[in-house]
């Protein structure tokens, strides 16, 4: 069971263990929902959302510093 | 996971806190467009027959400012034009400045590009390199209010939008508060008010959306933005007061709203208070408006040999 992860330029493909939502990945990475969008297989979703086997995620910074 | 509180569609892409609502994505964009709206007209920010100068950078407040005053010129009310400001930062300023020129001739808006280099004969990199320099921001700021107010007269504006959003106004008035600057307090608001004919009078439409709302409208909308961040940026006050309000925000929700509607109550006793209206004259070497001899831009141009 896997998805990939994009951030910026940057793919990847993560294994999923169990239950996995947006929030729980921005967690991970230690990303701020705060400055985040997420995208699901092209479609902007909430955290709560769950990702699947399969899925495409981005997330795109909409807020930096400065 | 809930659905549109609006109209049941389950595809939500936001779920306010401050509010508890949940909208998808055709609600949403129509609250952020309602809202904006509701600001202008509040504010009486546009008159019938208005030429609004949007500063537009391609980064995502401006170019949804200029996206929804555009619903404006459609409905004949206002005409819009641009100005985009090349500051001369390499491998960053560059690509804003094709995303603007490409909303511009999408949306068939007169537009202009200009430089720090052509204006003042020096761009930001290399003041960057000098010795001494008062820091990036200083200078981009000061060069950058001249170069727009300018750009105002030269199209013959009546009003300058800008992109200003709900956490940049928040974030002033907690800085100039905690720092005791009152006097700079004052002067925040929705449009500014100097008697002086010499100023294009600014607005600010976006003042009572959160940042994060007006990334998600540029995303929902497929807006083409510029989405980077400066390399000059630096650890500074505004930054500490943004991450103060940002975790404030986590456990209440309401913080920048209720900061701001606040402040709007007070803000005609604070300028009754403080608030006074500078004589100008022009700056001798300029020639724009200063209350000194030379402008805080000439000022900082004979600093650099300029």
């Amino acid at each position: 069971m896997s998805f990939t992860l994009k951030i910026k330029d940057k793919v990847e493909e993560r294994e999923i263990n169990g239950e996995l939502t947006i929030k729980d990945l921005l967690d991970d990475l230690d990303l701020s929902s705060e400055t985040m969008v997420a995208k699901k297989n092209g479609e902007i979703v909430i955290e709560e959302e769950s990702i699947e086997d399969g899925d495409a995620i981005e997330f795109i910074q909409i807020i930096y510093g400065g | 996971m809930g659905s549109c509180t609006k109209c049941g569609n389950p595809n939500v892409i936001i779920k306010r806190k401050a509010s508890g609502q949940a909208l998808c994505k055709d609600c949403f964009i129509e609250s952020i467009e309602k809202k904006v709206k509701q600001t202008i007209k509040k504010e009486k920010f546009l008159e019938k027959g208005d030429k609004v100068l949007v500063a537009l950078s391609g980064g995502k407040d401006s170019v949804v400012t200029l996206e929804i005053l555009n619903s404006y010129v459609k409905r004949h009310i206002i005409e819009l034009c641009a100005v985009t400001i090349d500051e001369g930062i390499a491998g960053y300023r560059e690509e804003g400045v094709e995303i603007a020129k490409a909303h511009a001739e999408r949306l068939g808006i007169p537009h202009k590009v200009v430089s720090f280099k052509e204006s003042f004969g020096i761009d930001l990199d290399e003041i960057m390199k000098r010795e001494g320099h008062r820091g990036s921001c200083t200078y981009c700021g000061v060069f950058r209010r001249w170069i727009i107010n300018r750009a105002a007269r030269e199209f013959g504006a009546t009003k300058i939008a800008t992109g200003h959003n709900l956490d940049d106004e928040t974030q002033a008035i907690l800085m100039n508060y905690l720092e005791g600057n009152m006097e700079n307090l004052a002067t925040i608001g929705p449009k500014t008010e100097s008697n002086s004919e010499m100023f294009t009078v600014k607005i600010k439409p976006l003042r009572e959306i959160p940042e994060k709302e007006i990334g998600l409208y540029a995303l929902a909308k497929g807006l083409d933005i510029h989405l980077a961040g400066c390399p000059y940026a630096q650890e500074s006050f505004r930054m500490e007061i943004s991450n103060i309000l940002k975790d404030l925000s986590k456990d209440h929700p309401t913080i920048m709203y209720s900061t701001l509607r606040g402040f709007d109550k007070i803000r005609p006793a604070l300028r009754q208070e403080l608030a006074h209206d500078y004589e100008y004259d022009r700056c001798e070497r300029c020639g724009e408006p200063s209350s000194n001899r030379l402008c805080r831009a000439c000022t900082f141009l004979e600093e650099l040999g300029k």
